[in-house]
């Protein structure tokens, strides 16, 4: 059993391929341009512009008023670099990242299966599952919150424990992480499977027909016909959960938890700008942060790319 | 390509554009719509932080003013307490739609940038609307006061205070014939009467509520204790700095105590402190704001400053005060209502004492009717052993000397540091905040030190 998912679809990319394309695309641009640019302007408004405006501030010493500004060259950055407390936010959020990413892939893949197999009551499986997904970041924040009170919470009452869930610094990130596993491992889900309804089906008649069992049916045509879908899920939570910021917050009411342990650099950065009112070195953390993001996101992209030039 | 002419999709793309231009213009107008509602000559846009309990009074007192003031409209807003509501008030003052009158914490006042984001306060107006300094305690007052310049109004003093259950006290023998617990002027005394209470605590339930995971209360009891001991910050002249590492520890290991000796539980360290004495926790440490908490649940209790265990009375206190947020037109109806409203409630404070806060303007304190009030009327005296955080920019109620520090204190309290390393690690933070430069400004401490 050698088939991929990219060789199923081989042919329908060959077709797009054909001589029509170059007429089509510009045509495309004619037509597309007016339906992209109400998207673009946005997109510039809300996202290039205070980009350009963050990396502007970080080489200056502005602060929340605005006024009295002057340019400081690398001297925020110099300073970040040597800022213990930027390290320690840097190494919450990457501690975070670490935690989640590989359970919320596991579970996601997990609950994808179950549903996906599943004969009776189908849609129930599938709303449970997702439906955390679409509560607000505080909501779901406030509800863990209340489920991990050590006194009159249901995980301590539920489990017998006496555990300091949100008070004590070796707990509050697992308890972030727990939060947001149950939050959001619905969108993931979801990914997972609608991949796993387009396998043809066909696949599994030919490989029961050869007499492979069920584990052999998924090691050897779902796990491979999954893989770029685990890419993909892999990739958008790295990026999600480095960038964690809103459910810590709210759990720990609005402080750096227990002992500092739930401070992420996100928080840190918006602390600087905004309880502290150094905008200049706030926007030279971000765009730290920035690079570091960007890092991940361009590294997929490359091995994604290496990849496929391997299939081909 | 020529100019394509106007076909159904661009038609469709430029109302599109028209409905969401039309939008912000609407969204830019703001409030302007309840201008246009009210027949009132005047209107007076009033931001504060008061949820819950305090959030009630406070409607209820504006809406006696507006009784009153049929003439002015109030267009009250309530924003998130914390750092959420002070960088609102900081944006909006710095890009001048600043609302015409606003509440502050008294500490937070001198880095909030008077002159830039704060306008100063007309005593004049203030006295005609019936306040005046006299009426305060004047350690209070000056808080307010920047290089000569009245910056902030108080409107209350609240405090830490040290909450017990009647009914156990009763049951250990630690109440007096007065009906209150009974008097501790040591830390050996203050022991002794935590053992005595536990003997009569119900069992899984702790001792006293310290609060011992949360950066911002432990911060505000350790300024209370090292105060009782005589500590200081810095110099007069907010050069130097003058934390004593010694009285640091000896406040440090106090409140680490009630932890080893098993009197407050590590897991009860957040908001389960309240739960617990709501539950028959004999003690609790808390803000007064917690008054209306314990009267609703009906329970049978008392509350005192935080014990003098140092000898020295002194309970940390904060203060919320009046301000008027940077505008760069300032003046006019607008700007006589905020003053006119201010000086209202101040003076009414009445309704505000039920919040548990103690109120500023010194007339309300002598009424028969405050002096009725309990537990108000126990802890009143807080009021003149008022422990505060040095008027330095950094300092206030949240603000970044709390945020550094607080979480070193519990580090300490909690076990993960010594006492002695934390009290240096407190010192080092300090040093380091006193050299660092207030943005707002680019001057240092000493540099662009407040004026008392």
């Amino acid at each position: 059993m050698t088939t991929s998912a990219q060789t199923v679809f081989a042919p329908a990319r060959a077709k797009t391929a054909a001589g029509t394309a170059t007429v089509r695309r510009k045509q495309g641009f004619q037509h597309g341009g007016w339906f992209v640019a109400p998207f673009l302007t946005l997109f510039a408004l809300f996202v290039i512009w205070p980009l350009l405006r963050g990396a502007y501030l970080s080489f200056t010493n502005a602060n929340i008023s605005g006024e009295g500004t002057s340019f400081v060259g690398l001297d925020n950055y110099r300073e970040a670099l040597k800022d213990p407390l930027m390290w320690d936010t840097l190494g919450h959020s990457a501690y975070f990242t670490l935690l989640v990413v590989p359970c919320i892939t596991v579970l996601a893949f997990f609950l994808a299966m179950l549903a996906h197999h599943i004969e009776r009551g189908k849609w129930l499986w599938r709303l449970c599952f997702f439906a955390p997904f679409l509560l607000p970041s505080t909501v779901a924040a406030n509800l863990w919150q209340w489920l991990f009170n050590p006194g009159t919470g249901m995980i301590n009452h539920v489990f017998g424990l006496e555990t300091p869930w949100l008070s004590d610094k070796s707990y509050a990130m697992l308890a972030v992480v727990i939060c947001t596993l149950w939050w959001t491992v619905g969108f993931s889900f979801l990914l997972y499977l609608a991949a796993l309804q387009g396998i043809p089906d066909h696949l599994y008649e030919a490989a029961k027909l050869d007499g492979a069992n069920a584990w052999h049916r998924m090691v050897h045509i779902t796990l491979p016909m999954l893989r770029n879908i685990t890419g993909l899920v892999v990739a958008l939570q790295i990026l999600a959960s480095l960038q964690v910021f809103d459910q810590a917050v709210v759990m720990m009411d609005f402080t750096p938890g227990p002992e500092e342990s739930t401070r992420t650099i996100v928080q840190y950065a918006l602390e600087e700008g905004f309880t502290s009112y150094r905008v200049g070195y706030a926007s030279a953390i971000s765009i730290i942060f920035f690079v570091i993001i960007a890092s991940v996101a361009v590294a997929r992209m490359w091995l994604l790319r290496k990849r496929e030039e391997g299939v081909r | 390509m020529g100019r394509p002419g106007l076909n159904r999709r661009q038609l469709l793309a430029g109302l599109g554009g028209i409905s969401v231009a039309s939008s912000f213009g609407f969204a830019a107008l703001g409030t302007g719509a309840d201008a246009l509602a009210s027949d009132a000559d005047t209107r007076v846009r009033y931001w504060n932080l008061f949820s819950g309990g305090d959030g009630y009074n406070m409607i209820a007192m504006l809406n006696s003013f507006r009784k009153d003031h049929p003439d002015i409209a109030v267009k009250d807003s309530t924003l998130q307490w914390g750092s959420p509501f002070y960088t609102k008030l900081a944006m909006a003052a710095a890009g001048n739609r600043a609302p015409d009158l606003g509440v502050m914490h008294m500490g937070r006042v001198t880095g909030f940038s008077p002159g830039r984001l704060l306008d100063a306060w007309d005593v004049d107006l203030l006295a005609k609307y019936g306040v005046r300094k006299q009426d305060f305690n004047p350690q209070l007052w000056n808080r307010g006061v920047i290089d000569g310049k009245l910056y902030a109004v108080p409107l209350d003093s609240h405090v830490q205070l040290c909450f017990y259950r009647k009914d156990v006290l009763k049951k250990a023998g630690l109440l007096g014939d007065d009906g209150r617990m009974v008097p501790v002027t040591s830390t050996d005394e203050w022991f002794d009467v935590l053992r005595e209470a536990k003997k009569a605590t119900k069992r899984g339930l702790q001792t006293i509520g310290i609060w011992n995971s949360d950066q911002n209360f432990q911060w505000w009891f350790f300024v209370a204790f090292y105060t009782q001991l005589g500590g200081t910050w810095f110099n007069d002249a907010d050069t130097e700095v003058t934390f004593d590492t010694d009285k640091a520890t000896q406040v440090l290991e106090f409140l680490r105590r009630h932890i080893t000796e098993g009197y407050a539980l590590p897991r009860f360290g957040g908001p389960a402190s309240a739960e617990q004495f709501v539950n028959g926790s004999p003690f609790v440490w808390e803000g007064n704001w917690s008054v209306p908490v314990y009267d609703t649940a009906k329970i049978d209790y008392g509350a005192t400053p935080l014990p003098p265990v140092f000898g020295k009375p002194a309970t940390h206190a904060e203060s919320h005060a009046f301000v008027l947020p940077h505008q760069s037109d300032r003046g006019g109806p607008a700007n006589e209502g905020a003053h006119q409203l201010a000086a209202y409630i101040i003076r009414h404070a009445q309704q505000w004492a039920l919040g548990g806060h103690i109120p500023a303007y010194r007339p309300v304190l002598s009424t028969d009717a405050y002096k009725k009030m309990s537990p108000q009327n126990e802890y009143v005296s807080a009021m003149d052993h008022q422990a505060t955080e040095p008027k330095v920019w950094f300092a206030g109620s949240t603000g970044i000397l709390a945020q550094r520090v607080g979480p070193v204190v519990v580090s300490s309290t909690m076990g993960s540091a010594k006492p002695d390393t934390a009290a240096r690690r407190m010192k080092s933070e300090l040093t380091r905040l006193l050299a660092s430069k207030n943005p707002m400004d680019g001057e240092t401490a000493a540099q662009g030190g407040a004026v008392a």
